[in-house]
């Protein structure tokens, strides 16, 4: 229980942030042979997604009439295959990569949400090696392949040597081209789910932090209306981060959904 | 001529005051771009939802791709931030 507990990962009796050794933490590779709390964090989730699934959807076909989360889930799962999966990629291939986009707008989800869940409040998805990247690099490898496996070598010729292009600008545009498709697409997909996740974390703790400061230090009552303060604007802090973990969920998996359409369409 | 010494002067008072990390001043830069930028989307995709509402759906996944697209690069002032 204490490897789950945000306040388990120091003394928080004498500390009153735990604040990481150093940042190089939000860096680390999760799998050399330790364990910590992001990784049981990060088995959590994936039971979560799993549970989710099947008392919203297995347990719920055995009904004639759906249960209230088998209602919930159906919306989610319709919402991801109707919008993204077959609106992005296309009716034609769009459903062969529904589970992947299912699968990681359901984790992603769950994992930002941890976020805002009372007694947790860490979410997985701020620690670049544990998901974000992991999920940046398989996406990588997804659309990488589809594009060679619809295109074929046509693909990398079409990218480094596009078509419509003036010729003297060929090169130029070419190289622009493989960098941004091979190497922006996937660091940026994985920075923008990370920071975002870093600076709202950041932030909710620093707000609350301060109005329990303010409130509990030594002194006069002045400074009780004060934290009372930080207090009201880390709570409209704490909406606004619910917005963006589902926000940001839905973003990563639309941006898996179109890079794998510009793989599987030849033009653009 | 004057004018000139006493800039330098101001100059040479302020090295020894100014302190703190470079890095905040970098992440202050960053921001500057996309802020206009994710403006620039989300007032354009107002603009369009309210000309032709049936649209609405379409404009805002447009929007968001938009604004995602645009967000990345004070993220990544964000990261360096961080690393440095």
């Amino acid at each position: 229980m204490d490897l789950i507990l945000a306040a388990g990962a120091c003394d928080a009796e004498n500390e009153i942030i735990c604040v990481p050794e150093s940042v190089n933490e939000l860096f680390e590779l999760p799998f050399l042979g330790f364990w910590n709390r992001t990784m049981s964090l990060a088995v959590l989730a994936a039971l979560i997604v799993v549970a989710i699934l099947y008392f919203g959807i297995i347990r719920s076909k055995k009904r004639l009439v759906p249960t209230k989360l088998g209602a919930f889930v159906e919306t989610l799962v319709g919402f991801v295959r109707n919008e993204i999966a077959i609106g992005i990629i296309g009716p034609e291939h769009g459903l062969k990569y529904f589970p992947w986009l299912l699968s990681i707008f359901l984790f992603v989800l769950v994992g930002n949400l941890f976020e805002i869940t009372p007694f947790i409040h860490f979410p997985i998805t701020s620690r670049m090696w544990v998901v974000p990247a992991l999920l940046a690099i398989l996406t990588w490898i997804i659309f990488v392949v589809s594009g060679f496996r619809h295109q074929g070598w046509h693909y990398v010729r079409d990218i480094a040597w596009p078509p419509g292009v003036p010729t003297a600008l060929k090169p130029l545009v070419g190289v622009i081209e493989l960098v941004s498709v091979f190497i922006v697409r996937p660091f940026s997909l994985a920075v923008r789910l990370f920071a975002n996740l870093v600076a709202g974390h950041v932030m909710l703790t620093l707000l609350l932090v301060s109005g329990w400061v303010f409130i509990t230090a030594q002194g006069g009552l002045a400074k009780i209306p004060i934290g009372i303060g930080w207090f009201v604007v880390g709570i409209a802090i704490y909406a606004f981060e619910i917005i963006v973990a589902i926000l940001q969920a839905y973003i990563f998996t639309l941006l898996s959904a179109v890079y794998v359409q510009t793989s599987v369409h030849a033009e653009h | 001529m004057e004018a000139l010494f006493a800039v330098q002067a101001i100059l040479a008072q302020l090295e020894g005051d100014i302190s703190g990390s470079l890095a905040l001043i970098g992440y202050g830069l960053a921001a500057i771009g996309p802020g206009v930028g994710i403006g620039i989307v989300a007032g354009n995709a107002v603009q369009a939802m309210a000309r032709q509402p049936e649209a609405a759906g379409m404009v805002r996944t447009t929007m968001f791709l938009g604004i995602a697209f645009t967000e990345a690069l004070a993220l990544i002032g964000f990261v360096l931030f961080f690393l440095s």
